[in-house]
């Protein structure tokens, strides 16, 4: 069973392929010039330019966390490159039949066809490659409706004044480091506008993709439900596979006006890295919502890519009566580390969270989740529900859990439980005994383990999440 | 660096005696930590500017001796103001029990010192440094002590006092510990405790951490179980100005099992702060924690417990159960259940619930003819009074529940 663990570990990264694709990609290092160059690449306002450089300077004064549970390299900001281009893109693309063949074809590799299955799937696609936004599909569609779905650095000049309201009032420029960072520098990401009582037609989605050798990608996404509407948005990540590690560091910011539902899905799949902890991606992210009067928030996410995770989708329950959630699974196998988990700050009257996180460590991984739930002096009858669940699977690896809990109102409750197992043997024993073979076994336990998370998921990315669940997992019997 | 600290170190460096070179390692260690402020981790919630601004001074041992437990029939080691009381403590010991001043070398508890209780508490350190008075407990093996050790500090308004114990339970041998802290006045302390657990050995462990109103008391306790022994530890905690106590539960060989059960019960503008880590080092270890709290008017209650399974100790079942009653729209509950796992075959949990009194008890009681006050207390006690229960020496539950009855039926007034 060892050798089957052992097989199931060393199992390779399938989006592991380099694209030759001509890129025009900055020298490295990062100063004022070059978020200026950045900013005039983009052909953005004088007052883009300025938040940029605003959050630059906070960023110089701010120290790198270490509060983490994780262990990584340091990492040297002046050997990235903070801007990547495919050099196709000078002139872009106006509809699907223009874009790079190469560029069709990397995505059709990642099994993210642009093209006719997606029509029929009929999902909405922005797929950013390296530091830029390559194509967004169905744009003219979901604009009969009022919803624009297009590059942030198109709604930089589109439409200024919806991106000056909102940008940065979720995640701040001196939120934290690696916010600051992608404050300064970030290059493209989607921008998603739903109208007052509109029912986003379809699903959106974005696909990242960094090819580039020692680049950083820093994009950055802000969805904004305007009162009574909804959005469900997915997004997808994978890198080549590489011995440096190269960054990710990008923000996410919702904004959920009164009685609208936002519902944000991750599958995260960068280059993990190889066994040894050589190579991957240190994915620092911040995602952030805000939700006011009756609307909800909804994070699910799983994370089975990166060397080093530190995520923390976190909810602002500002407005009484809003909802957030957090749906989790986050799968460490080899030396990958995931630092991961929620942030719940009640606020409001009667607001609710749920918070369910399923960690399974393989390998030689760590797997932490960190989470906060807070109840403000304002949140009466507010309530929130925590449970978080680790599996073992070996015994290298190593399953944390961090939660904060603080309460500042009586009529409050807060209820967390966490528990930590491995897969047991009685369930082994069950599953063979009815001709399962072992492989099959552990991974029909752990997509059971992880079913609670799994039904959140769309269903596209359910079949894509649980996929990657099983090729990380097969036989892998502890 | 606080100008308190300065002055601690100031007179810690003139501290010649046989723990020397103990005390050396501490103080460079000191030297370089920087005073705890809301940025550090372990003092998130909990400031502690009130040292900096307390009026302390030496003191000669004015302050009353610490309350009597009635039926207890104990053997007192009586700390005033940090200094040791002869005439007030017992002399007569049974045989196979040997308790020393902190003044006399032994190389054992050289040894000893420092073995269980960890460095990154930072007034551990200054208490390593600073503490010359205290006890060194030794019980020999195969002997049971029947009469509990009971060890009080009291304090008068200003004092500063740095007392510590070093107890080690010989092979088999069992023993009943009640470290008792009293006092609501201004003044300063660090009582650390630690002790060895010797094999197959038992300790039965009170900390009655009953400081309130002005009281800065920075405190822990320290426990290394060895194979098979047996901890079962309660802490009663009122807070004050500043409560905060230290739980360390090495467990460093196989088939050990500690229990340790938890109240607090906070008032007015108090604070506890309970930082607890139960490492496992060895398999087949087993260690239950039950902490319950009762946060009313403007009190501030932080737990920090820690689960800590250390690589291949496998087989180990470890829970931690915390509850908290918040009774009060400007107290305040801060919690952290934190579990750190690198064995795969072990069984953990943790639970934490934070709610106020729940309102259709408190209707049923009322719809009983019990008034909405008494049905508060009869509430409030029923919540903590499971762990009361389990305490194994009856005079110290005896003594403890109409004492907690006060103290619930004070909350209720405000």
């Amino acid at each position: 069973m060892t050798d089957q663990l052992d097989e199931a570990l060393s199992r390779e990264y399938e989006a592991g392929f380099v694209s030759d694709v001509e890129s025009r990609t900055f020298d490295p290092g990062i100063d004022e010039s070059v978020i200026r160059r950045i900013s005039a690449m983009k052909e953005e306002p004088e007052w883009m330019l300025d938040w940029r450089l605003k959050a630059f300077e906070m960023w110089k004064t701010m120290p790198e966390p270490d509060w983490a549970h994780i262990d990584y390299a340091d990492i040297d900001f002046q050997a990235i490159s903070y801007y990547s281009a495919p050099k196709s893109m000078d002139d872009r693309p106006k509809s699907l039949d223009e874009v790079d063949p190469e560029l069709l074809r990397t995505y059709e590799k990642l099994g993210i066809p642009l093209v006719e299955q997606q029509q029929l799937a009929g999902i909405a696609v922005d797929v950013v490659f390296d530091s830029v936004s390559v194509v967004t599909t169905f744009r003219e569609k979901l604009k009969e409706k009022g919803v624009i779905f297009c590059p942030i650095s198109d709604a930089i000049k589109e439409y200024p004044e919806l991106v000056q309201k909102y940008l940065g009032t979720v995640v701040s420029q001196k939120d934290n480091f690696f916010a600051a960072l992608n404050c300064a520098v970030f290059t493209d990401g989607s921008f998603v506008y739903i109208p007052k009582g509109t029912r986003c037609p379809m699903e959106l989605s974005t696909y990242f993709r960094i090819n580039e050798l020692n680049t950083g990608q820093f994009e950055r996404t802000l969805i904004i439900a305007d009162e009574g509407s909804y959005v469900s948005y997915l997004e997808g990540c994978t890198a080549p596979q590489r011995d440096e590690n190269q960054l990710h560091a990008a923000v996410v910011e919702l904004v959920c006006l009164d009685n609208a539902e936002i519902k944000y899905s991750t599958v995260q799949n960068w280059y993990p890295g190889d066994e040894n902890g050589v190579g991957g991606i240190y994915n620092f992210v911040t995602k952030r919502g805000i939700c006011h009067d009756n609307a909800k928030i909804s994070w699910t996410q799983v994370e089975t890519g990166s060397a080093v995770t530190w995520k923390y989708p976190s909810c602002v329950l500002k407005g009484d009566n809003s909802v957030g959630e957090f749906y989790s699974v986050a799968l460490t196998r080899g030396a990958q580390q995931a630092d991961t988990g929620t942030k719940m700050i009640h606020l409001g009257k009667n607001t609710k969270s749920t918070i369910i996180s399923k960690g399974i460590s393989a390998g030689k991984s760590n797997n932490s989740y960190r989470g906060l739930v807070h109840m403000g002096k304002g949140s009466s009858g507010a309530r929130n529900f925590t449970q978080c669940d680790s599996l073992l699977i070996g015994d290298k690896c190593g399953a944390h859990t961090f939660p904060y809990v603080e309460s500042r109102n009586p009529t409050a409750i807060v209820e967390h439980e966490a528990t930590t197992s491995k897969v047991s043997d009685d369930q082994m024993f069950l599953c063979q005994q009815r001709g399962l073979d072992p492989e099959k076994a552990v991974s029909m336990i752990v997509n059971g383990f992880c079913k609670e998370v799994f039904k959140e998921l769309p269903m596209e990315f359910a079949v894509e999440a649980g996929k990657l669940l099983e090729i990380s997992l097969e036989g892998s019997v502890g | 660096m606080s100008s308190w600290l300065a002055q601690a170190i100031d007179s810690a460096e003139k501290i010649e005696d046989w723990l020397s070179p103990k005390r050396a390692i501490s103080l460079a260690k000191l030297k370089e930590t920087p005073w705890p402020g809301r940025k550090t981790e372990a003092w998130k919630y909990t400031p502690i500017n009130a040292i900096e601004r307390a009026q302390l001074s030496e003191k000669t041992g004015t302050a009353a001796k610490a309350s009597e437990i009635d039926n207890l029939n104990s053997i007192d080691l009586v700390f005033v103001d940090g200094l040791f009381s002869e005439e007030a403590s017992t002399s007569e010991l049974p045989e196979g029990l040997t308790i020393s001043s902190l003044q006399h070398a032994q190389s054992w508890a050289l040894e000893s010192f420092n073995q269980t209780k960890p460095s990154k508490h930072f007034f551990g350190l200054v208490n390593d440094v600073l503490a010359t008075q205290g006890c060194i407990i030794d019980v020999a093996a195969n002997t049971t002590i029947e009469q509990p050790i009971r060890i009080t500090n009291s304090f008068s308004e200003g004092a500063q006092a740095h007392t510590r114990a070093i107890v080690r339970i010989g092979e088999s041998s069992k023993l009943t510990v009640i470290e008792q802290l009293e006092g609501d006045l201004a003044s300063l302390n660090t009582f650390f405790a630690e002790y060895q657990i010797s094999e197959k050995a038992h300790l039965e462990h009170y900390r009655l951490a009953l400081q309130s109103g002005k009281a800065l008391s920075v405190g822990g306790c320290h426990f290394n179980l060895n194979q098979a022994s047996t901890l079962d530890s309660s802490l009663i905690g009122y807070g004050s100005q500043l409560s905060r106590v230290d739980m360390d539960v090495i467990h460093s060989a196989e088939h050990s099992n500690a229990k340790l059960n938890v109240i607090y019960l906070l008032d007015g503008k108090e604070l506890f702060d309970l930082h607890s880590a139960i490492e496992h080092t060895k398999p087949n270890g087993v260690s239950e924690q039950n902490v319950r709290c009762i946060a009313a008017d403007r009190a501030n209650a932080i737990f920090n417990g820690r689960i800590h399974i250390h690589r291949d100790a496998q087989k180990i079942l470890a829970q931690m159960n915390n509850r908290n009653l918040l009774m009060s729209p400007n107290a305040q509950i801060n919690t952290k259940p934190e579990l750190e796992i690198y064995a795969d075959d072990v069984r953990c949990a943790h639970g934490a619930t934070i709610a106020e009194i729940d309102e259709e008890a408190m209707f049923y009681l009322q719809s009983r003819g019990v008034s909405r006050s008494e049905a508060q207390i009869m509430l409030s006690f029923a919540f903590i009074n499971e762990l009361v229960d389990q305490m194994k020496n009856d005079a110290v539950a005896q003594w403890l529940r109409p004492m907690l009855r006060e103290r619930f039926a004070q909350m209720e007034i405000r």
